[in-house]
């Protein structure tokens, strides 16, 4: 197989190949550890089907002109169930068929309606749960084939909540895209305007002041935390334990209110912007060193007794196990990968912003279980506390300008960031002072697909302890 | 399980007053924006606001908060007109009343009272049924924390049901994506009389930021909406807000 090499940011490899070629490409890279990301088209420097894979501390593009001709090439999904939604999508959207797909169906319209078993007999009947559940949930609907107790199949159905956002971006300035990237998926929305600033800025060749990125630091991990605490919310709501959830569920609260008081939002919207942050935090760093240590001290407790409870463990343990093979078929990423044993994290692969300069661990375990998951997350709140705590330091040592102004020239580049549910990836095409083209690869959607693969053996009431250990948003996935 | 009992009542009480004593949103909070100055706008002010939330008529700025989704834009770029305000309470019992630039806000502590009195005559107690029709998911996490020790509707009898034929207020989230237009309608068709629809958040109010026209423009092009929250997301005290003027439909009706 023969790729050029063309000139790419930093941190990015950008290889052109015949469009005939993708495939071979793909089983390329992925027989040298490299990780489907997502398949995009691109409009510049040309019309393109770009497929992106994070291989040793980079992403590796494999682009492939599209001349007018083009209405096909070959499915990757063959050897690579991780791309299994992204083909559809493509097709559905820009009409470009992945030739030989196994289940070519249009998923961006999801009728709740219609539903049909996939499992045939006697005792088996089809369950959809969704898009409307009992409680506060963000709409997606499981079709489960059950016999009554067993799950036998069971199929995800996103897209109930496709908002078409990725075009809401085109024509918007650099900073009018800040806001759109915010509300993609809300409660990550400091590590999607992060993700898209980074795209922003690698594409016009521009750093951010260093006071910026650690801001940038501290919002982005008491997002995390609170994402990780929500977890563990629900999970002790599933075990219905009453003072496990209001512990778990006061200190999310406290979490929020510290981003409220930081910058004026409980999701820190309107912080970050491409070339910088708007403002300081609002807080005193003495005073936030405080909150962190309280939050420190009362967790500490909370967690040693709720991993002590064995109403709550036992619900967790082996349930909705992951083996890594089936993880790294499919993509997963975030605490769900991190669970299973794979060290993947975007912050340390490719360090962006501030975190090639702190010290912090990559949390993983073996046992793929929900209780991996859940414990992968405790690990990775200890180490957001004591990331919080080098970037508050450094905020306290160095004063500096908080953004730059950008250039108006065109580009286009990925730009990443590690949400709380995974890697996030932008990619973002710039016309001078407007955005021509963006286009997102969310952690929700690519881990939403293994899913499925996580019920073996397990029956109905697993399922709640299984899909809280996962932590994903229906609306990062379907945008 | 002693050992948690010992944890649940060595937090001591947390939960805010509200609204039986003002909840003050912190200094800075980004709660909805006010509308300083009306008159004499320069030619393209309107422009500013990237969801169209700002219209000049009649030589008057019209700001229409069931479309501002809080980003800021206008007070960077006219700060003589906009501001933020710190408040918690933005909810409204008609589209027409989020509009600044008409009829000035009422008065929010002799309303608040009205809310209290109204929660203390309670007779019964209120099911809310939450739909998303295709929110941002930060509207759920905002609705999820009123069951919090913070809030604790509970304590107002206030509680959410899973089956909306118990249901007196539907509470829904998001613009309303093609996919949820029939799930949302059902959910409202099996509800008893009388019942209440509150679109929470400004994507539910208007239809928000989203995208190529696939989204309706809130809740109000599909169902009667009674109550209206924006707010991108609304805080958990504003959907509150909105649930107590809800009860209130809910205790006029015959």
């Amino acid at each position: 197989m023969r790729g050029v090499v063309e000139p790419s940011p930093p941190g990015e490899l950008r290889v052109r190949v015949p469009l005939g070629m993708l495939d071979r490409g793909a089983a390329l890279l992925t027989e040298h550890g490299g990780r489907f990301v997502t398949l995009l088209v691109a409009e510049r420097p040309e019309r393109s089907l770009i497929a992106v894979f994070a291989a040793r501390g980079e992403l590796v593009c494999l682009r492939a002109v599209l001349d007018r001709e083009a209405r096909a090439f070959p499915s990757l999904s063959l050897v690579l169930p991780a791309a299994l939604w992204a083909e559809r999508e493509l097709f559905e959207r820009e009409r470009i068929e992945p030739l030989g797909h196994p289940a070519l169906e249009p998923i961006l319209r999801p009728d709740a309606d219609e539903i049909a078993p996939w499992v045939q007999g006697d005792e088996a009947f089809v369950l959809p749960y969704g898009p409307i559940r009992s409680g506060v949930f963000e709409a997606i609907q499981f079709v489960i084939d059950t016999a009554g107790e067993d799950v036998l199949a069971l199929r995800t159905r996103p897209f109930f909540k496709y908002r078409g956002l990725e075009q809401r971006f085109e024509g918007a300035s650099p900073q009018q895209g800040a806001c759109i990237a915010e509300r993609v998926a809300g409660i990550a929305s400091v590590a999607h305007g992060l993700a898209y600033a980074h795209a922003v800025e690698r594409a016009l060749a521009i750093e951010p002041p260093e006071r910026a990125r650690w801001w940038r630091v501290v919002y982005a991990e008491l997002e995390r935390i609170a994402n990780h605490l929500d977890v563990a919310v629900r999970e002790a709501e599933a075990a219905a334990l009453v003072v496990g959830q209001a512990r778990m569920a006061i200190l999310k609260e406290d979490v929020l209110r510290l981003q409220a008081r930081l910058t004026g939002s409980r999701f820190a919207r309107g912080m970050v912007i491409p070339g910088g942050v708007r403002a300081e935090g609002a807080v005193a760093l003495a005073a936030l060193s405080a909150e962190f240590d309280r939050l420190e001290r009362q967790l500490r407790r909370d967690r040693r007794l709720l991993l002590r409870t064995t109403s709550f463990t036992d619900r967790l343990i082996g349930s909705g196990a992951l083996d890594r093979p089936t993880v790294e078929a499919f993509g997963g990423v975030g605490p769900v990968a991190r669970g299973s044993g794979i060290s993947t994290d975007a912050r340390f692969e490719r360090p962006y912003g501030a975190y090639d300069r702190v010290g912090f661990e990559v949390i993983t375990r073996d046992d793929g279980d929900a209780m991996a998951r859940v414990e992968v997350r405790f690990g990775e709140i200890a180490e957001s506390l004591h990331l919080l705590r080098q970037a508050i330091d450094r905020l306290a040592r160095h004063d500096g300008p908080l953004w730059v102004e950008l250039p108006s020239v065109a580009g286009a580049a990925l730009g990443w960031a590690e949400a709380p549910q995974g890697e996030l990836v932008y990619w973002v095409e710039l016309d001078g002072d407007q955005i021509a083209r963006t286009r997102i690869a969310s952690p929700s959607l690519r881990n939403w697909l293994l899913f499925a693969e996580s019920f073996r053996g397990d029956v109905l009431t697993d399922f709640a302890f299984i899909e809280y250990s996962f932590g994903l948003t229906p609306a990062g996935a379907d945008r | 399980m002693l050992e948690w009992i010992v944890r649940g009542l060595g937090a001591g009480r947390v939960t805010t007053r509200y609204p039986r004593a003002p909840e003050d949103a912190p200094a800075g909070f980004r709660g909805s924006i006010a509308l300083l100055d009306a008159g004499d706008p320069p030619i393209g002010l309107e422009d500013i606001c990237p969801t169209g939330a700002i219209r000049i008529s009649d030589g008057r700025v019209r700001l229409d908060r069931g479309r501002c989704v809080l980003c800021g834009a206008c007070v960077e770029r006219a700060p003589e007109r906009f501001a933020f305000v710190a408040r918690y309470e933005t909810a409204a019992r008609s589209r027409a009343a989020l509009v600044a630039g008409g009829a000035e806000d009422g008065d929010v502590p002799a309303l608040r009272r009205t809310l209290a009195q109204r929660v203390g005559a309670l007779r019964r107690s209120i099911h809310v049924r939450h739909v998303d029709a295709g929110s941002d998911g930060a509207e759920e996490w905002e609705i999820a924390a009123l069951q919090n020790p913070y809030y604790d509707v509970g304590r107002l009898g206030i509680f959410f049901t899973a089956a909306p034929r118990h249901a007196d207020v539907l509470l829904v989230s998001g613009g309303v994506t093609p996919p949820m237009r029939a799930p949302l309608e059902r959910a409202f068709e099996v509800m008893g009389e009388p019942r209440a629809v509150i679109a929470a958040g400004t994507d539910a109010c208007s239809g928000g930021l989203a995208g190529d026209g696939r989204v309706a423009g809130g809740v109000a092009e599909v169902l009667p909406v009674d109550v209206f929250v924006p707010g991108s997301p609304p805080s958990p005290i504003a959907l509150l807000h909105g649930l107590l003027l809800a009860v209130g439909i809910l205790e006029e009706s015959p």
